[in-house]
């Protein structure tokens, strides 16, 4: 019989090492037993990912009817506006944001974003399709909706797998979120006067200058750091 | 209107749930299943073929632990499964996998073996530890009746040849709502005996084998029963624990602890009928000796633990569940949302679970085939550590379940019994990182 000289409890042969505190078991009256099967089987069932398939059918086949159905009205119901446009890029953004995931696993978060962000680009393109408005799309729609891309992509990737404290997180965030809106007064300013009279959105940045500043320096500073994770934890 | 009738009974039975399965099913998810697992060990090594013979046979007898799961609009339900089988398996090393209501494959009630050890593993919305008992211990005499061994029925073993009972099918919860209902008080957040997340799905079991002469006799000298003694040293590990982590707040610590209601209330029912129980330590009270702690146990367990409060308390239970505007929520609306009131009032409150069957008893015929019995509560709700134990004879084995890296609990509870003087052997199937030619 071997005993973990750390916790006082008597180990199994087969065992090299105590299993409560990883101490090395060693017996010299009784070397370890290496022919002995182990208490417990030594191989795992692996489980892989849940089969969301039928889902997916279901949900594929919901929106296609959806969009079929409302396609085919609109020849017969106010047929000189293609309103049906509305419906059908509602249920392509659905489509998009639930089903591939659905399907598709080990794809990072922030794919799926952007996947979602571009998107909404495409159904505002076909709002604009409806309402002639081409112009504003190219102009003004469409660079929002690839600077929002962006922004996601830059946020997916900065805070991908979890490492980033809390803090950096929110940091991140908050200064994402106000360049986004410095760059929506861009496009903004561009479109409508054709020059660049920051205003608003400058208010917005330093409010989050503001916010981020306190964030970093206690993010930098241990002490605090400590004190507000003490404070904070959930 | 008799070729009617005739087709009607022919139809398979299908069950609503009980009381504690609509938590469970609402819980269910891809990579959560509350299933628990019992094992004996024999004291030959197990025969596959006559295993799966003894399955077939005693299957037969407890349809309730031969259905499938499926989903109405506004609950689940059970039907018998009619799939060929259950089929024995060869034992893995990570028990009590999630299952998967949709996979075909999946089932709620499984059965292993490894070496000379028969597990079975339990979907808690079929039965309780009680139930589950019984179907293994009549699995048992019929695999040892299949092998000559004469063993006979009664003291919990059911005769397979018979029909099934209804009373064992019923919702005894139910059965017994009958006076006015006590609604608990929220209770506070305990500290969460959490660590760092394995990987999925890593079930890590660490077994301690202790002689219950000397564990009884040890909780005698405190003048309290074993559980209570048990109990106390883990409130006694955790409050350390917590005190070791210097929160900035200091949480209570308590423990869920499962009571079977066939003690006061009368029933043959083999699904669920238990309640929780929570003893707790509050460290902002002060410091508290582990005689305090034994004496707070103690006395909490002997004041609440009465058929009134338990009463009263099912009564509560089963009148949430019938209440109409509940009962007309769809599924999916309703699944989630008690998924979250359970979080808040089953889990929130308990640092973790602690559930002790009590002792394996079988007939004099059986006992020198069994050479110990083993429990694992599986797969904790969050990253914790569960707590199981269950006496064979002389041999008493507390388990501890857990999907978190750390084994400090685990550590730190079974040194408390060496220093107490209690024999202990430790069991696991954590990997080891050192091979034997790395020691000398």
């Amino acid at each position: 019989m071997s005993y973990c000289v750390n916790c006082g409890v008597e180990v199994d042969a087969t065992n090299t090492q105590c299993p409560l505190c990883q101490t090395a078991i060693c017996n010299p009256n009784q070397p370890v037993d290496t022919r002995s099967p182990k208490p417990f089987p030594e191989e795992m069932e692996v489980i892989g990912p849940a089969s969301k398939r039928e889902l997916a059918i279901l949900l594929s086949v919901m929106f296609a009817s959806m969009a079929f159905a409302c396609g085919i009205l609109n020849f017969f119901l106010n047929p000189e506006r293609m309103w049906s446009l509305y419906v059908i890029g509602i249920a392509i953004m659905l489509w998009i944001w639930f089903v591939p995931m659905l399907l598709v696993h080990k794809v990072p978060m922030w794919f799926w974003l952007v996947c979602d962000v571009l998107s909404v680009g495409l159904y505002v393109f076909l709002i604009s399709l409806d309402l002639n408005g081409l112009n504003w799309f190219l102009g003004l729609a469409l660079p929002i909706v690839l600077l929002a891309t962006a922004s996601v992509l830059f946020l997916g990737i900065a805070l991908r797998g979890g490492r980033r404290s809390i803090l950096s997180a929110i940091t991140l965030i908050i200064g994402t979120g106000g360049v986004f809106l410095l760059g929506v007064e861009l496009f903004l300013d561009l479109y409508f006067t054709q020059t660049w009279q920051p205003a608003w959105s400058i208010v917005a940045l330093t409010v989050c200058i503001a916010l981020i500043i306190p964030l970093v320096v206690v993010r930098r500073v241990s002490g605090l750091r400590e004190e507000a994770r003490r404070r904070f934890h959930i | 209107m008799e070729a009617r009738e005739k087709k009607d009974r022919q139809k398979p039975r299908w069950y609503k749930i009980d009381n504690a399965g609509v938590l469970y099913t609402s819980l269910q998810k891809d990579t959560y299943s509350a299933v628990y697992r019992f094992s004996a060990v024999m004291t030959t090594p197990v025969n596959p073929e006559i295993l799966q013979l003894a399955l077939d046979r005693t299957i037969k007898r407890f349809p309730g632990f031969h259905m499938r799961m499926k989903k109405g609009l506004f609950w689940h339900y059970f039907e018998p499964d009619s799939r060929p089988g259950p089929f024995v398996m060869s034992d893995i090393a990570n028990p009590c996998t999630p299952i998967r209501f949709q996979d075909k494959r999946s089932r709620l009630v499984r059965v292993y073996y490894y070496q000379s050890r028969i597990s079975i593993e339990v979907f808690h919305a079929v039965s309780d530890g009680a139930g589950a008992l019984i179907f293994l211990r009549t699995l048992l005499a019929v695999y040892l009746r299949e092998q000559g061994i004469e063993i006979p029925d009664g003291e919990g073993i059911l005769n397979v040849d018979e029909e099934p009972v209804p009373e064992e099918m019923e919702d005894a919860y139910v059965r017994y709502a009958t006076v006015k209902p006590l609604r608990d008080k929220m209770q506070k957040a305990a500290y969460p005996a959490g660590g760092t997340p394995e990987p999925f799905y890593t079930l890590n079991v660490i077994m301690g084998f202790l002689p219950l002469n000397q564990l009884r006799e040890k909780a005698r000298s405190y003048k309290v029963s074993v559980t209570e003694y048990l109990t106390a040293i883990l409130l006694q590990v955790l409050l350390e624990r917590q005190k070791r982590e210097r929160p900035y707040k200091l949480k209570p610590v308590a423990l869920a602890i499962p009571i079977n209601l066939r003690g006061w209330f009368p029933s043959k029912t083999l699904r669920n009928f238990i309640l929780t129980m929570r003893p707790g330590i509050d460290p902002n009270l002060g410091e508290y000796t582990f005689p305090e702690i034994i004496s707070q146990v103690h006395h909490y367990l002997r004041l609440n633990n009465n058929r009134q409060l338990m009463q009263a308390r099912l009564t509560e239970n089963v009148n949430f569940q019938r209440n109409r505007l509940l009962r007309i929520v769809p599924i999916f609306l309703k699944d989630p949302v008690v998924a979250l009131s359970y979080k808040l009032a089953g889990v929130r409150p308990y640092s973790t679970t602690y559930t002790n069957p009590g002792a394996f008893r079988v007939p004099p015929e059986m006992q020198e085939h069994i050479k110990h019995m083993e429990v694992i509560l599986g797969q904790p709700y969050g990253n914790k550590v569960n707590c199981a134990s269950i006496s064979y004879g002389n041999t008493m084995n507390i388990t501890f379940a857990s999907t978190i890296r750390e084994t400090d609990i685990e550590r730190d509870f079974f040194r408390f019994l060496v220093r107490e003087g209690i024999h202990v052997k430790v069991e696991s199937n954590r990997k080891e990182t050192l091979a034997p030619t790395q020691i000398w």
